[in-house]
């Protein structure tokens, strides 16, 4: 474990954060916890506060938002998790708690800020051992969906996705699995 | 999601409004120890909400867009500009989009002028990141992805970070000894380079503070405090009110150690998964959203027939027809003049 430096700042700094994370577990007001949250995943953005996020196991608690069924408490959780998951430890912990099938759950969601954050998450937890993960067909496809979608934003993340983190073989075979997949409709011809 | 109206590539095409370029109602339910110095409304942000383009509303519609994009040049080089004459807005203002080098004075521009007077007006500055092309996108995340890391490798290393830091900060650092460190440390990240913050209550300084509420989207690199404010009599700051962090009066803070919490979220778990039966995994799920599909036709349709048996009744008929004999030729009779 690294050594902490205790100079005042870091310490009032861990308390401050340490205070919302016990906020968040003990309040029942559900607009509390929203609050609190939105705070976390804020103070996730500054890669500053990632180690301590990190002690008071705050990635855990983004991981266990995204099976709430409050939209607010998944769009905040799934947030924090794009802002933690850049830094490589909380890359390893949210990989070692299962984190790309949540993740890739929410790629379904209704709400756009949402699928945004899942997809910039998938991309950032790619390492050698997750690429196949992240990269089997029905991920590709999905991005392949999103490639074609209106959304400026939406169909840029996904460009980036297939251009990042998969081949371009890997491409070609999800695009033609996704031709496989449509029926043709055919009238039979007439027989003398 | 706004509506589908425009596929056009480029950075300049008919604006959408989109949801996260409306205010959002700011929130008054705060209790004080994580109360911000300024009204805010519950947001996240994310990489992907900011933006070296950022959108600016509420300009008063008196011809000051020089004034705008000068105000805007204080915080970082603006690459582009334009009005946005097609974008809703309120009557006798303009719509600016302004596209900065950095993103770091997107962000700056934002913190600064954001709910600010302007000539009269006040004026809302927002990113709007659905301007970027594939390749901006791909390039903020890669600049992004760089500054991370480069902060977990100085925590990993404080010595080096430090021995970087004053290499960066020296003002008699040689060109040779910049070029070395720029090798290492290339230029954009010192532009991402965070301010200092201070969560100390005796905080006194120029720098800006991250707040209670984790944004950080008040960072404003320091040079731009230095710099003088000329000839923009309408356009004034609200003072500043230095409202001092209030510090936790109970330092001995309750903490409930996350893993009993996870303990008990994964048996609930458990039991909700016995529970239920576990779908048939024949297939393959589909991830994502589906994109509409096409219309299914339903072969039972006697109208599909109908079609059919005009065709087929047609090709019987044209097989049916007994052959022509070869047309007569007639012979015009010679004309005699």
């Amino acid at each position: 474990m690294m050594k902490r430096n205790f100079s005042p700042e870091t310490s009032d700094r861990f308390e401050y954060l340490q205070a919302l994370v016990t906020e968040f577990q003990d309040t029942d007001s559900e607009e509390a916890k929203e609050q609190v949250l939105a705070n976390l995943a804020n103070f996730a953005y500054d890669p500053k506060n990632t180690e301590y996020l990190r002690q008071l196991q705050v990635t855990d608690l983004f991981l266990d938002m995204l099976t709430e069924k409050n939209e607010n408490f998944i769009e905040f959780g799934m947030g924090g998790l794009c802002n933690l998951s850049m830094d490589p430890d909380c890359r390893d912990l949210i990989l070692d708690s299962d984190g790309i099938s949540l993740i890739t759950n929410c790629l379904s969601n209704q709400r756009e800020e949402t699928v945004l954050s899942a997809i910039t998450t998938l991309m950032n937890l790619v390492t050698p051992a997750s690429r196949s993960q992240l990269t089997e067909p029905g991920i590709l496809q999905c991005m392949l969906r999103f490639s074609l979608a209106e959304s400026p934003r939406l169909h840029n993340l996904a460009a980036v996705f297939l251009q990042d983190c998969c081949t371009e073989d890997q491409v070609r075979q999800a695009e033609q699995q996704m031709q496989g997949q449509q029926m043709a409709v055919g009238i039979p011809l007439p027989k003398d | 999601m706004a509506a589908n109206v425009n596929s056009e590539p480029g950075c300049w095409k008919v604006p959408e409004v989109f949801k996260h370029h409306e205010q959002h109602k700011a929130c008054f339910s705060r209790p004080k120890y994580r109360d911000g110095r300024r009204a805010k409304a519950v947001k996240v942000f994310t990489i992907n909400l900011e933006s070296r383009y950022v959108m600016i509303q509420g300009v008063p519609a008196i011809g000051v867009m020089e004034e705008l994009i000068q105000l805007c040049a204080l915080y970082g080089t603006v690459e582009e500009y334009r009005p946005l004459d097609e974008y809703p807005a309120e009557e006798f203002t303009e719509v600016y989009l302004v596209k900065f080098q950095k993103l770091t004075s997107a962000r700056a521009a934002k913190r600064n002028m954001d709910e600010k007077s302007f000539y009269g007006g006040v004026l809302h500055v927002c990113y709007v990141p659905e301007y970027e092309s594939v390749e901006d996108t791909k390039l903020k995340l890669q600049d992004r992805r760089s500054y991370v890391l480069k902060v977990a490798r100085s925590r990993a290393f404080p010595h080096q970070a430090e021995f970087w830091l004053q290499i960066i900060q020296s003002s008699i650092v040689t060109k040779q000894a910049r070029l070395q460190a720029s090798a290492i440390v290339p230029d954009s990240l010192y532009c991402l380079y965070p301010p200092q913050e201070y969560f100390h209550q005796d905080y006194r300084g120029n720098e800006p503070t991250e707040d209670q509420m984790g944004t950080l989207h008040d960072a404003v690199p320091p040079d731009v405090k230095q710099q003088k404010v000329q000839n923009f009599s309408s356009f004034s700051k609200d003072p500043n009110s230095e409202k001092k962090l209030a510090s936790n009066p109970d330092s001995s803070v309750k903490f409930v150690p996350r893993t009993a919490h996870l303990e008990k979220n994964k048996r609930r778990k458990m039991e909700e998964a016995t529970k239920q039966p576990v779908p048939d995994s024949g297939e393959p799920s589909l991830i994502g959203p589906k994109l509409p599909e096409p219309h299914k036709l339903d072969m039972n349709d006697q109208s599909l027939n109908t079609t059919v048996n005009l065709i087929r009744g047609t090709m019987k008929q044209v097989t049916s027809v007994p052959d022509l004999k070869p047309a007569e030729k007639k012979v015009k009779p010679r004309r005699r003049i």
